[in-house]
């Protein structure tokens, strides 16, 4: 079938003909962005051209499930055309997200663990400040929501690394030398505060109250644009002693099920803070993640915070997608950035 | 109790603090012991564990505008005898107020970990009853000497009585607008190369010795902030030992590493 016949404009038409797609088929396997990029039209008037394609082929590959043979369910090119056009959120130091292959992931489960004083608050307090960065800086632009359950969140210390964050963004504005009215408003400190919604959790019943209340909240707000959950930590209230040990097993599963069932219908990032107890393995002690082995299966991406010498460094523990590999970090004043030492960079296993 | 009542907007912009007393300390700790999150103070004994808590006793009771809590205190103790003498001391040397500091401290002695649960419980009535704004638990560790077996089943127990404890005090803390603030010891570590490192240092040293804060690991997971106390003999001249106090930031949420020295006089414990 020819494009000609296509119901579009005049120009897209002689601009889909002189770039070579003449024919429908030609566009049946064809992502926007990469329509977008042939044409040189914006991302929008692709997708559009190509649902008209897709609709007067009968087919309805944009669509995402309404081909499959299930209801509900998504084609692999689907999955991997959205997994590549999703953005992550930075953790701001880039040797970390280049481990992470981006940074934090939407619609993942990650689980970060270390002794205390690593910075795994220090973690959760940038993620819910850079999760907020602004398209235009390569950020997801949206809120966070953070579950404090052992009161380890700082208002003070947000603000210092909110206004680290919006000082970077200046700077970033004016190393490109952006016009002053095209860049976004510049981000007062105290408006990356009203942008994080914090619950603060005192017991086990208060913290399975809360996630189950998630999905009624997302729901609600979904104007609002929360694109991370972050939980600090997530294990605290469960290390008492439970005389009843099934019902621990059964509560965290019931956690993490409903945490994962979040990520992807709100298309957001989930971030579990948990601490390390040390474990008798082979005859000596090793530094573990707590909450047991069943736990281990809870989150898509498990990272270990540890220190080696006189550095910090996260290790990919478990990761359906990334290679195993660690990397420094440190933790100043303006919050989680590269480390300055001169000790090799990113180690891959 | 509904799960929407817990999310707080909108949130402050300053975390409640008590001062320390002194305004060298205070900056070391960006204004104070935090109101709503355990500190907890590690030092060897002689140290001036006890000193410093005493001077938070009587800080709550200034008013906040000069970084107090304008509140009454509740000192636990698990260490015998209660420091009249030192208390009656740091009285003396403070500014008269009209009515008498000493009522305004409720003291309760701790025997045992058992003990600690009966107590906590009382808290829900007491600390509105008697407006306290500061706990001391002086100190911790003492309360788990000797009650536990060096094997794997009670450590473990002893472990869960921990998280019960802090989730305990974390809760009247958010509840009551509380600063907790617990005292804990130190343990002489034998250098090895497994050693665990937790916070800032790489190691704790007072005294010349290699310590580590004693309850382990799982208890380190409970407190929000650490700080070390620690005391060096400085050989000056021939025969005179000078020894020199500080004070450092172990672990805490919103403190980068820092330390200072202090030294103890008679009016209390004063940074340099």
């Amino acid at each position: 079938m020819d494009v000609s016949s296509l119901p579009i404009s005049p120009s897209h038409r002689g601009k889909l003909i002189s770039a070579g797609y003449s024919s429908l088929s030609s566009l049946s396997s064809l992502s926007p962005s990469r329509l977008a990029l042939d044409l040189k039209i914006s991302e929008n008037e692709a997708v559009e051209i190509l649902k008209v394609a897709s609709v007067r082929s009968g087919q309805d590959k944009i669509e995402s499930g309404s081909r499959a043979l299930v209801n509900g369910a998504q084609t692999a090119w689907d999955m991997l055309h959205e997994e590549e056009s999703s953005k992550c959120i930075t953790t701001s130091c880039s040797n970390l997200d280049e481990i992470l292959s981006g940074g934090i992931h939407c619609k993942e489960v990650t689980e970060i663990g270390g002794v205390p004083g690593i910075g795994k608050t220090q973690l959760g307090i940038q993620l819910a400040v850079n999760v907020q960065i602004p398209a235009e800086y390569g950020g997801l632009g949206g809120k966070a929501v953070y579950i404090d359950t052992e009161g380890s969140f700082m208002v003070e210390r947000v603000l210092q690394i909110a206004e680290a964050c919006a000082q970077d963004m200046l700077e970033y504005n004016t190393l490109l030398r952006r016009d002053s009215q095209a860049c976004l408003v510049d981000k007062q400190p105290k408006s990356f505060l009203d942008n994080i919604f914090y619950f603060r959790v005192c017991t086990y019943t208060e913290q399975i109250a809360v996630i189950n209340y998630l999905e009624k909240f997302l729901s609600e707000h979904k104007d609002v644009g929360v694109k991370v959950v972050i939980v600090d930590s997530i294990t605290f209230h469960f290390r008492q002693d439970f005389e009843d040990m099934a019902l621990r097993t059964r509560l965290l599963s019931g956690m993490a099920l409903k945490l994962m069932k979040l990520a992807k219908k709100f298309n957001l990032a989930v971030v579990l803070l948990n601490q390390v107890t040390n474990k008798f393995v082979e005859g000596s002690f090793q530094l573990t993640l707590a909450l047991g082995d069943s736990w281990a299966h809870a989150a898509t991406n498990r990272i270990i915070l540890y220190w080696n010498g006189n550095e910090r460094h996260a290790f990919i523990d478990k990761s359906p997608s990334l290679p195993s590999a660690s990397s420094p970090y440190t933790v100043t004043g303006r919050g989680i950035r590269n480390s300055t030492s001169n000790c090799k960079r990113v180690k891959l296993m | 109790m509904r799960p929407a009542e817990l999310l707080r907007r909108p949130l402050p912009t300053q975390t409640a603090k008590l001062t320390l007393g002194c305004p060298i300390l205070d900056r070391l700790l960006h204004g104070g012991i935090p109101c709503e999150s355990i500190t907890e103070i590690v030092a060897e004994s002689g140290s001036g564990k006890t000193q410093l808590a005493l001077q938070l006793l009587l800080a709550a009771q200034l008013p906040v505008s000069d970084g107090g809590l304008a509140a009454a205190s509740l000192y636990l103790h698990s260490e015998f005898p209660f420091p009249f003498r030192r208390i009656h001391q740091l009285l003396f040397h403070r500014p008269h107020s009209p009515h008498n500091p000493l009522d305004r401290i409720f003291i309760e002695p701790l025997h045992s970990v058992d003990h600690l649960f009966d107590v906590l419980p009382r808290l829900d009535i007491l600390i509105p009853k008697s407006n306290i704004k500061l706990i001391v638990i002086d100190s911790v560790a003492a309360l788990f000497r000797g009650e536990f077996d060096n094997t794997a089943p009670e450590l473990k127990r002893r472990s869960g009585l921990f998280f019960k404890i802090s989730s305990k005090l974390k809760f009247y803390a958010r509840k009551f607008g509380l600063a907790v603030v617990l005292t804990n010891q130190v343990t002489d570590v034998i250098e090895s190369s497994d050693n665990l490192r937790i916070g800032n240092p790489v190691s704790l040293c007072t005294s010349g010795r290699k310590v580590c804060a004693t309850l382990g690991l799982s208890w380190a997971n409970c407190v929000n902030t650490r700080l070390f106390m620690w005391r060096e003999e400085d050989r000056v001249g021939d025969d005179n030992v000078q020894t020199r106090r500080f004070l450092r930031v172990v672990f805490a949420p919103h403190l980068p590493d820092s330390s200072c020295e202090f030294v103890i006089r008679r009016e209390g414990l004063f940074g340099v």
